[in-house]
């Protein structure tokens, strides 16, 4: 016989975030638009601090990319690129983003864009993948327009001085080329500063995940991948820092006055991989209406950059980049999960095995068998992707999911 | 009174009627069609024309949340491992072959789920792959059985597609291999694509309608694993678990 259904409770947040994402694309339209700033496109664990200490606005792909999949687009533009030669296998940011562009359309035309907007540069780094670097290749032959990237060596096990120093240097190479396109000197007080604004935002971002480890927790991962908008796109900036100050405050307040993320929180998952965009909303209906909340995922525990430190910032930034989570042998990604799920007591995880993005899935080398081996945790596996609707089965899922559930709350 | 169990399956909607002692009386299988309604009401017109019948009925698989009869539902995992243990009380593990799931499912010496995992995406390993096969190669179910039995040496099938599988077999003819050989090849397809869900380690139970309809297929899981079973009817599994679990419930 059918439950009542049991709402998710708003963040009053919401309003400001909107708030800050329009200012942000606003800046963005006015320098496309007028030309006041240059424009620098930057992978969302690229160097985003160098680019506004050099007065860019920073445009980043992949947020588009996530757009795309989050207001179901996605499906409509990655059979253009699919035409045009990019394999339905590859990542499926970049296959709907260069499909709606190819299509001459994007969701930032409600934000008053006539396009995406023009790059004056492309800056990658490799550090979550190499798909990233063909992705603005694209670009940077289309608009011909230089491209920069750092060459982050995958599957880092130690963060070895010669990793760090490799990698600031990297970064610093990347100066004169940002000079002359910037037309303007870098400044490493500016530079300083943004490192400076950078941690703030990641430290706050940090405290707001860091609110799930109260039971029962204020907020739930699909909320979290939301949120996370600024600082995937604002790192560096006051405006980050502003906006997860507001988060943080209704947060506390909602500990404060106990409530809660979902009405009755009976069993607290971790969810591991990328969302499934297009089902962010359905999903967190059915774990709310199953008293589960999904507490701390992985993808929103990958923005929190606070070894960054303004004191020495092309080697803390080094160390920030390395140590990310993608980029990481499944060792070092193990220590890190054990941690997390005692921290946030997880009583079991999902894996999100997403077709087209191989690094963000954890589970294909064995590390979730590991891990529970270990700390005992049950997992489930979900066959799904980031964008590409067509690789994820509903029905299965959900029945995979409910019986999953129903498992953890036996052994409760 | 007796008490209705359906698992509403993607191909096959399984019924049973079950008496006070909780023993089964009936069966009755139906396909599915797009409407899971309909397919229900089939299964309880049938019981419910000689037997007086109780409501709620115990439900489990797709659709089963849109029922308009007064239902109580539960995950078929679940019930599908309830059903199994108690038939044989004690520790196992399930490969459940449907029509387009396969489910890995291990179950404690309690009789809790431990693990389950479903195949992948695609049809590979299900009981969609032989239906198609079947269907382009014009064999009927009885016939894929008495010819797989005359088979003298399995031809391997590598294709994971069931369309590009036909491609396969249709050169493998071409080059002299007999049905029965292509047959057990296939049905050895089907038994790879499963193993691969987990690594077998306890007693071994095989259910759902494939291996049902194509007992083969169960001798050939027990020639590879010795301390393996399949119960008689056991594609109702899941719906007789769904009654006993809801007893259990005291639903
Ligand atoms: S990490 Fe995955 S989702 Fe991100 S750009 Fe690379 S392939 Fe795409």
């Amino acid at each position: 016989m059918s439950e009542e259904i049991k709402e998710v409770a708003k963040l009053q947040s919401v309003n400001a975030l909107r708030k800050t994402m329009d200012e942000y694309f606003l800046r963005l339209s006015t320098a496309a638009e007028t030309g006041n700033k240059k424009i620098a496109w930057c992978t969302s664990v690229g160097p985003a601090e160098l680019l506004y200490s050099m007065g860019f606005e920073v445009y980043f792909p992949e947020n588009h990319g996530a757009m795309l999949g989050a207001s179901k687009l996605a499906d409509k533009y990655i059979p253009t690129a699919v035409a045009h030669g990019y394999s339905p296998d590859i990542c499926s940011y970049l296959t709907a983003d260069i499909g709606a562009f190819l299509q001459n359309e994007t969701p930032l035309q409600k934000n008053g864009f006539k396009s995406v907007p023009k790059p004056d540069i492309l800056v990658y780094n490799t550090n979550q993948c190499h798909e990233v670097g063909d992705w603005f290749m694209y670009y940077a032959k289309h608009f011909n327009v230089p491209i920069l990237g750092v060459n982050t060596p995958l599957w880092i096990n130690e963060l070895t001085p010669s990793i760090i120093n490799g990698i600031a240097n990297q970064f610093k190479d990347l100066v004169p080329e940002l000079e002359k396109v910037a037309i303007q000197k870098f400044d490493l007080e500016k530079f300083r500063e943004t490192v400076h604004l950078s941690h703030e935002g990641c430290v706050l971002w940090r405290k707001v995940l860091e609110t799930a480890k109260h039971k029962p927790s204020p907020i739930n991962f699909f909320d979290s991948a939301i949120h996370m908008g600024p600082i995937v796109v604002m790192r560096g900036t006051q405006y980050a820092v502003d906006y997860y100050k507001i988060l943080l405050t209704e947060l506390e307040e909602r500990i404060k006055n106990n409530i809660s993320s979902i009405p009755n929180e009976k069993l607290r998952l971790y969810w591991d991989g990328m969302p499934l965009w297009y089902k962010l909303s359905s999903m967190s209906k059915l774990f709310a209406h199953h008293d589960t909340c999904v507490v701390a995922s992985t993808y929103c525990n990958s923005w929190v950059f606070d070894d960054l430190d303004p004191k020495d910032p092309f080697e803390s930034s080094a160390i920030a980049y390395c140590k990310l989570f993608i980029v990481r042998s499944d060792d070092a990604k193990q220590n890190v999960l054990e941690k997390l799920m005692t921290d946030f007591s997880i009583d079991g995880i999902i894996y999100h095995d997403a077709k087209t993005c191989a690094r963000n899935s954890n589970n294909r080398f064995g590390l979730q068998n590991r891990l529970n081996e270990k700390n005992k945790i049950p997992y489930l596996e979900i066959n799904g992707d980031l964008c590409d609707s067509r690789c994820y089965s509903e029905e299965q899922s959900i029945i995979a999911i409910e019986t999953f559930i129903k498992q953890l709350s036996t052994r409760k | 009174m007796y008490k209705i169990g359906i698992d509403l399956g993607s191909s096959f909607t399984k019924g049973v009627l079950v008496d006070d002692n909780n023993n089964i009386i009936d069966y009755h299988l139906t396909r599915t069609g797009f409407d899971f309604n309909k397919a229900a009401q089939k299964i309880i017109d049938k019981f419910s024309a000689d037997h007086e019948i109780q409501y709620p009925v115990y439900t489990c698989g797709y659709g089963r949340e849109e029922l308009k009869i007064p239902f109580a539902s539960n995950s078929e995992i679940i019930a599908l491992a309830n059903a199994v243990f108690k038939h044989y009380n004690k520790k196992c593990s399930i490969i459940d072959i449907g029509g387009q799931d396969t489910k890995y499912v291990t179950v404690s010496e309690s009789g809790q789920v431990d693990k389950f995992k479903m195949n992948r995406k695609c049809a590979a390993g299900t009981g969609s792959f032989i239906e198609e096969i079947a269907f382009r190669l014009d064999i009927s179910v009885e016939e894929f059985t008495s010819l797989a039995k005359q088979a003298t040496e399995e031809t391997k099938i590598n294709s994971y597609c069931t369309v590009f599988a036909v491609s396969e077999i249709v050169g493998m003819i071409k080059k002299g291999s007999t049905m029965p050989n292509i047959i057990l090849g296939i049905y050895n397809s089907v038994i790879d694509r499963s193993v691969e869900l987990s690594p077998i380690e306890d007693f071994l139970v095989i259910t759902g309608g494939i291996p049902d309809n194509h007992p083969l297929i169960v001798n050939l899981f027990k020639k590879r694993f010795p301390n393996c079973d399949s119960p008689e009817k056991s594609q109702f599994m899941a719906a007789y678990g769904c009654v006993l679990l809801n007893l259990e419930n005291n639903i």
